[in-house]
């Protein structure tokens, strides 16, 4: 059974609103497709200067129009997203790197599956994209992580983990893994299937995804649904007189 | 009737290779969604230049992303679509520039509807976006006109009206509109519902575009897909 499942690595930050998007789509269809999804937690600041690319919102009238974009998929997708009161003072000012060092931490430590590396990104964004409070600071982290269900005892060693040469090493190496992939933002969705990496960015390209892996693909909020084409087909049969 | 159709306008560039997929889904759902296209021709230099904005390909990675993220595409939207052998000539150098003015000097001549207008479209992003042919010079505008129907004299006399003044400030103001609308690219869909413009930027929105104006996305292929 484990082998005929495909593999999604799921790179992503917190720090990155349509990376909350892709995750929870990925987190519902983990049950509904026979995937094996890997959470990645990788440094999305990292992956901007290694790719030379720089945040989609330095650009004006990109920034109004992720602004509107993120409002109405956030209806869609049924993802309380909201954007922060000084959104550039969160993502560009203070940041997620000790944010992303705690996930990387928790995800050394956890055994037995990534429950908790879930939970603790979903209590994450919900800070920063939903609440419009602080994860910067190590207080602000503790509160998310406790309300993810762990310990004050576990938050606290995994606090100090955090700052290892371990853990910040390991971060580089997801990030860097992102980059070798040719990625220059998130999410980064790398599909493996029948041996080979086929990798997509954004949370747009689910449809595309499922005709990859071979599924059918329900909207997302399993109203419509449609079957898609096969997997590695050649043609599809149509009446459309260009082709 | 005209009341309830909704009016979606779909402001493009030949130049760019997601706006001839948002393209071509758009006009196999004209028939299928109860909507009014508006194709609205403008020039993406001149939206990236007003906007601050600098085009994908520039960055490496994106690049690179980007041929896959096509070829990909290309077979799931059944749109013949091959990246040039030198797609920095062909786009930058080049450019598209007489080609707009082409296309917008057909738009303001043609009466009826604007199936000119999507035939010469789609014969120019044939040719840069499938044939890596020139579409820089009138010999070559020339030629994707006739083969999308024209008449010889029709191609020469737009051809002329290309170059005038007139010609030239319809296409800015078009290109002026979409960065009113808030534009840093093509394809820039506006979708008029309910006397509100829903702005929406590229050919990966349509399942959000079709919950908005009320309608049921089936995938690229409406007329093949089984309900």
């Amino acid at each position: 059974m484990a082998n005929s499942r495909k593999v999604i690595e799921f790179f992503y930050d917190v720090v990155s609103p349509y990376s909350w998007l892709g995750f929870e789509v990925l987190c519902r269809y983990r049950n509904v497709w026979n995937v094996d999804v890997k959470l990645r937690p990788a440094f999305l600041a990292g992956v901007m200067q290694g790719s030379g690319n720089k945040p989609p919102g330095l650009t004006p009238n990109k920034f109004l129009y992720m602004a509107k974009d993120l409002h109405r998929l956030s209806q869609y997708f049924q993802v309380p997203l909201n954007v922060p009161s000084n959104p550039f003072e969160a993502m560009f000012e203070k940041g997620t790197l000790s944010a992303m060092r705690f996930v990387t931490a928790l995800q050394e430590s956890e055994v037995g599956g990534d429950k908790q590396v879930e939970q603790v990104s979903r209590e994450l964004w919900t800070r920063i994209w939903s609440l419009d409070k602080d994860i910067s600071q190590p207080g602000s982290v503790s509160e998310a992580a406790v309300k993810a269900g762990l310990s004050a005892s576990d938050v606290e060693e995994l606090l100090k983990l955090s700052t290892s040469k371990q853990i910040k090493d390991k971060l580089k190496s997801a990030t860097q893994e992102a980059l070798d992939h040719g990625g220059f933002g998130f999410p980064l969705l790398v599909c493996h299937v029948n041996g080979k990496a086929e990798v997509f960015f954004g949370s747009d390209r689910f449809e595309l995804i499922a005709h990859c892996i071979g599924k059918s693909t329900l909207t997302l909020l399993g109203v419509n649904l449609y079957r898609n084409a096969h997997f590695g087909c050649t043609r599809i049969v149509t009446n459309d007189p260009l082709y």
